[in-house]
């Protein structure tokens, strides 16, 4: 594949950052001090969505009946144990790592290679963990919210993070030796999950920061495994508020 | 003595459904009522809700507004922007915040086939007299679970619903900071005219 037109493009969307909404640099949330890079670069996903992987992603689901579907997520996502694993590890939980291969050789063995899940149907739980996850388990918490290209939102730890695992993680590591097809397939399978989700996206108001602030929540209670309950008070600012005035 | 067993086996009865008609429902009664009327609402009547939410919206939402403190979610929502502002203003941006959410929550339960797919869990944590989180695991068509826990406060009439967190994501969180910066832009009138015309549109769209 010919990817000149591809980084022209990109390089054009980064080199005008006049088109943004951003707020000025004293007003952004400290999370995202890149917002204006990560605005540009998340219009650029987006573009690339519409026009390339949500209608290839609208046409698998169209052809492959969804119990194929299925098999083929449980597939991949029984690959990705390898990662979760080592994570596990090095996150200091090994009752979870002995888990996760457990889970691994069960489907592989007795699940035709993934495509069945029989260790979820046994009740031998799935853990979702990563690289980035064991960094902010080890003291890295707050990292900045960092818009990847193509690959889609992140924060400066976890992107960082990615290049490391691509050495372990089966499919990665394929893709990097120049065999894509596996991970190609993968990230289709993955878009396919969440075509339904494209209502919300187009009901938000502002969807970067609907986008940001979904994920930035939704990864911070995968890597703690509890999720927050919101500081409320700090979000009244109200001086004078009669609860009932009548 | 059978007879003073008999005796003090209806007196005990009738203290105790005494009492328990002086305990107010808690949050998790809420919750496990709400959730067993809404699903036989939509079991009753699954066909025509799927070839018409809007009847489904318009029946759930009377259910939803006697448990959901939709004045306080605008408050939080609005935060900083809110200040100085008429009563009435902010009532009607609540109005129509919470009219999204009914929207919202109409279209996900039809997605659902039984109530068997939510259990919901005894209170455990960080819960206070005025403040506590009601924990569900809602099993997904794909087999997989997903946490949807409910915030409630106490208000001085009873418990009150006022914030929904679906995986760790905080519905009053995340409009928060779209509403904000959508304000600081093009001001409050037309942000709340913009919250109001997503409801038109829907509509419009449905028939």
């Amino acid at each position: 594949m010919n990817f000149r037109p591809l980084t022209t493009l990109l390089l054009a969307l980064l080199l005008t950052a006049c088109a943004t909404s951003a707020p000025p640099p004293d007003e952004r949330d400290p999370i995202d001090p890149w917002e204006p890079y990560n605005r540009n670069m998340y219009k650029f996903n987006r573009t690339l969505d519409k026009a390339l992987f949500r209608p290839v992603a609208t046409g698998y689901e169209y052809v492959v009946p969804d119990p194929v579907e299925t098999g083929i997520t449980n597939f991949f996502d029984n690959l990705k144990s390898v990662r979760t694993t080592v994570s596990l590890a090095l996150q200091g939980r090994p009752a979870d790592t002995v888990t996760s291969m457990v889970r691994f050789t069960m489907n592989s063995v007795f699940g035709l290679a993934g495509f069945f899940d029989v260790a979820t149907r046994s009740g031998v739980p799935q853990y979702d963990e990563d690289l980035g996850q064991a960094l902010a388990i080890w003291g890295w918490e707050d990292s900045r919210y960092f818009m990847l290209p193509l690959l889609g939102p992140s924060t400066l730890r976890d992107g960082l993070a990615r290049p490391a695992e691509a050495y372990y993680d089966l499919l990665w590591r394929k893709a990097v030796d120049g065999r894509g097809y596996g991970i190609a397939w993968d990230l289709i399978q993955q878009r396919a999950n969440v075509l339904d989700r494209e209502e919300q996206l187009e009901d938000a108001f502002d969807e970067y920061l609907f986008v940001r602030d979904a994920w930035l929540q939704n990864r911070e209670y995968k890597i703690t495994g509890e999720s927050a309950t919101p500081d409320y008070d700090a979000y009244l600012d109200e001086a004078d508020w009669e609860e009932d005035p009548d | 003595m059978i007879g003073s067993r008999t005796i003090f086996a209806t007196l005990s009865l009738v203290l105790a459904a005494g009492l328990a008609a002086q305990t107010e429902r808690g949050p998790v009664d809420i919750v496990r009522e709400t959730t067993n009327e809404l699903f036989s609402l939509v079991d009753e009547n699954r066909e025509m809700y799927e070839n018409d939410i809007q009847a489904l919206r318009d029946d759930i939402r009377p259910i939803l507004l006697d448990e959901v403190d939709t004045l306080y979610s605008g408050r939080l929502v609005l935060g900083r922007s809110s200040r100085g502002m008429e009563r009435e203003k902010i009532e009607e941006f609540s109005d129509a915040l919470s009219e999204l959410l009914i929207r919202r929550y109409a279209d996900g339960l039809l997605d659902f086939q039984t109530r068997d797919q939510v259990e919901i869990r005894p209170l455990a944590g960080d819960n206070t007299e005025r403040m506590t989180r009601v924990k569900t695991r809602v099993q997904m068509n794909n087999g997989e679970e997903a946490p949807v826990d409910y915030v409630f406060r106490k208000t001085d009439k009873s418990w009150k619903i006022f914030d929904v967190i679906v995986e760790g994501i905080s519905y009053v969180t995340t409009f928060r900071n779209q509403i904000g910066e959508q304000i600081r832009q093009e001001g409050f009138d037309a942000t709340l005219e913009k919250l109001k015309q997503g409801e038109v549109e829907i509509e419009v769209d449905d028939k």
